[in-house]
């Protein structure tokens, strides 16, 4: 499998505090990875680095540019949405079509048009973007990066301050308008539960570590969560669960590479919610 | 690389609408006022026979092309004085306002150099706001010109005589072209320096541009009881060598109006060749190109998260 990203002891300080430490990771062509982790983890940071915004130490390598340093060159086949905010408020539909048409070699206005004629921004052409609501300039946003013919779109929290309707609205539309599998994305949110039945891949980061790289069908095979009770709780305990948790007078335990035979016998295994994997990889990481 | 700078460039004029919106609105208020003034004069003097310009009291053709001369240069120096605070507005926010509201992530996430995008801002700031502004004072001159024919033919006047045949529109307008252009170049080292404060201060570009103006003579003042720093940007605006040795203020000259008709042409006072061959303005251009080089150097370098 090709890799479009290639990480190697990657690391990115602001002074004496380190953002991003020694991260190592990659991302083959026609996945859906989701960078998951807490405030101030490093995900800007480390997405800002792969978008070339800002310089780093170590190897990273992207579409097998240097990002940093070949910009220009990876924004024709990198495409990115920060956040909602960042279209520029002044600017009306049409003079943004018309902008991007001119400077980007890979944006297709036909698509961008018709993907919009789908959307409530299709009469509002003459409108600024200031005047349209938040998730018409996210539905437009879209409209425009799923126009350009780009092999990795980078996503940081697309959906922030939306409402439910657009947030899931947003990523059917990310996977029917703009995915197959000569293109790559790369997400990050916070609302993981919306995004985890989407990801092909998932990686955990904090405090600057990554600290969970896996696959989704590797989760289900590597993680289990038991939900049991009484003595048999106390028996499961002993096997070494990474979590531990309340749940209505059941205790729900979170194993790592489990020996499903012996757990079944204790009582009913699930496969975990990515949230609660993260919770647990979390709290693991800080204990 | 061209079609990416016609893209920015108009990007600049969407997005600063007062690039365009400000010369209208003088030549407007221009308009007005000398339309203005001729109403007046007629209502208080029925027997009128002196126009701002094209008066039929004056004598010759050459005191005409004087009188109209003098007209268009007053116009022409409102639109430069509009023009100064226009550059110095625009320059000071188009690299500031693109980091308040975070569009600059958008931008950037088209494939697009922070040095191109710099140099669209440099060459609106340089050519795009003058030229404006030169077409502006063309289409104040002609309306103003127009109002006055039809004054004056109210008034019994030949206009086609008396206005039409003296005027010198080419040579107007030529000086304020290459005055308007050869100012903005001059004035270079100043518009990269509010590129460059637009650039990389957090917050009220006005005050981060003028403070170090005011401050750093008062310091060069109290340590070396010198006024280089002073002289070298405040005086700079006096001082643009584009003109031939005579004294553009006092050009019109009662004598030489009586008797050269060559001192009526703006042209004649301009010296090209003397602004190309001057080292100060190839001195401005450089610094104007080390401000604007530091500009996309912080644009790229630094990291607002």
């Amino acid at each position: 499998m090709s890799s479009l990203v290639t990480a190697r002891g990657v690391s990115k300080r602001f002074g004496k505090v380190c953002a991003v430490d020694n991260v190592s990771f990659d991302i083959e062509k026609g996945r859906i990875m989701g960078l998951i982790g807490p405030n101030g983890a490093g995900k800007t940071t480390l997405l800002k680095a792969v978008l070339g915004l800002t310089d780093c130490e170590g190897d990273l390598s992207v579409l097998g540019l240097d990002p940093f340093r070949q910009r220009k060159e990876l924004m024709q086949d990198i495409c990115f949405i920060a956040d909602v905010a960042v279209l520029p408020r002044w600017i009306r539909v049409s003079q943004l079509l018309e902008f991007v048409e001119s400077t980007h070699p890979n944006f297709s206005r036909e698509k961008a048009e018709a993907l919009l004629g789908k959307t409530k921004v299709n009469t509002r052409r003459d409108s600024r973007v200031r005047e349209l609501s938040k998730g018409m300039v996210t539905q437009l946003h879209l409209a425009i990066i799923a126009a350009i013919d780009a092999r990795l779109l980078v996503l940081d929290e697309p959906t922030l301050g939306l409402d439910i309707i657009f947030r899931k609205e947003f990523y059917a539309n990310l996977l029917s308008d703009y995915f197959d599998e000569e293109r790559t994305i790369l997400v990050t949110t916070h609302q993981v539960e919306e995004i985890e039945n989407i990801l092909t891949d998932i990686m955990f980061i904090n405090e600057g570590r990554i600290i969970l790289d896996a696959s989704m069908d590797s989760l289900v095979q590597d993680y289990v969560e038991l939900l049991t009770s009484g003595d048999n709780a106390d028996q499961a305990r002993g096997i070494g669960p990474i979590a531990e948790r309340d749940v209505f007078g059941k205790r729900v335990m979170l194993f790592e590479k489990p020996d499903r035979e012996r757990l079944e016998t204790l009582g009913e295994l699930h496969t975990p919610s990515v949230a609660d994997l993260f919770v647990a990889k979390v709290k693991g990481a800080a204990a | 690389m061209i079609g990416h700078q016609l893209a920015l460039i108009r990007r600049e004029i969407w997005e600063h609408r007062s690039i365009y919106v400000t010369p209208i609105a003088i030549a407007v208020i221009v308009s007005l006022v000398s339309l203005a003034g001729m109403v007046t004069v007629s209502a208080f003097d029925k027997e009128v026979n002196m126009a701002l310009f094209g008066a039929s009291n004056i004598a010759g053709d050459a005191e005409r092309r004087v009188a109209l001369t003098v007209f268009f240069l007053g116009t022409s120096w409102v639109f430069l004085f509009a023009l100064a605070i226009l550059t110095t507005f625009y320059t000071l926010d188009c690299l500031y306002a693109e980091r308040k509201d975070k569009s600059i992530l958008f931008w950037r996430s088209l494939p697009i150099t922070d040095a191109e995008t710099v140099v669209s801002k440099l060459l609106t700031a340089i050519f795009v706001l003058p030229l404006v502004t030169v077409a502006a004072i063309i289409v104040t001159h002609l309306v103003n010109l127009v109002i006055t024919t039809a004054w004056v033919a109210i008034k019994g006047g030949n206009a086609a005589h008396l206005i039409w045949g003296s005027v010198p529109l080419f040579d107007s307008w030529a000086a304020a072209l290459i005055v308007t252009v050869a100012s903005a170049v001059w004035l270079s080292p100043l518009i990269g320096w509010f590129l460059f404060v637009s650039a990389f201060t957090k917050r009220s570009p006005l005050l981060m541009a003028f403070m170090p103006l005011i401050i750093i003579p008062i310091i060069e003042w109290i340590f070396f009881r010198s006024k280089l720093f002073a002289s070298a940007v405040f005086g700079r605006g006096e001082m643009i060598p584009l003109f031939r040795e005579m004294d553009i203020e006092h050009f019109f000259d009662e004598e030489r109006m009586k008797v050269n008709e060559e001192a009526v042409s703006l042209l004649a006072h301009i010296d090209i060749g003397k602004f190309l061959l001057s080292p100060s303005v190839w001195a401005g251009i450089v610094v104007c190109g080390l401000f604007a080089t530091a500009a996309i150097y912080v644009r790229r370098y630094r990291d607002d998260s």
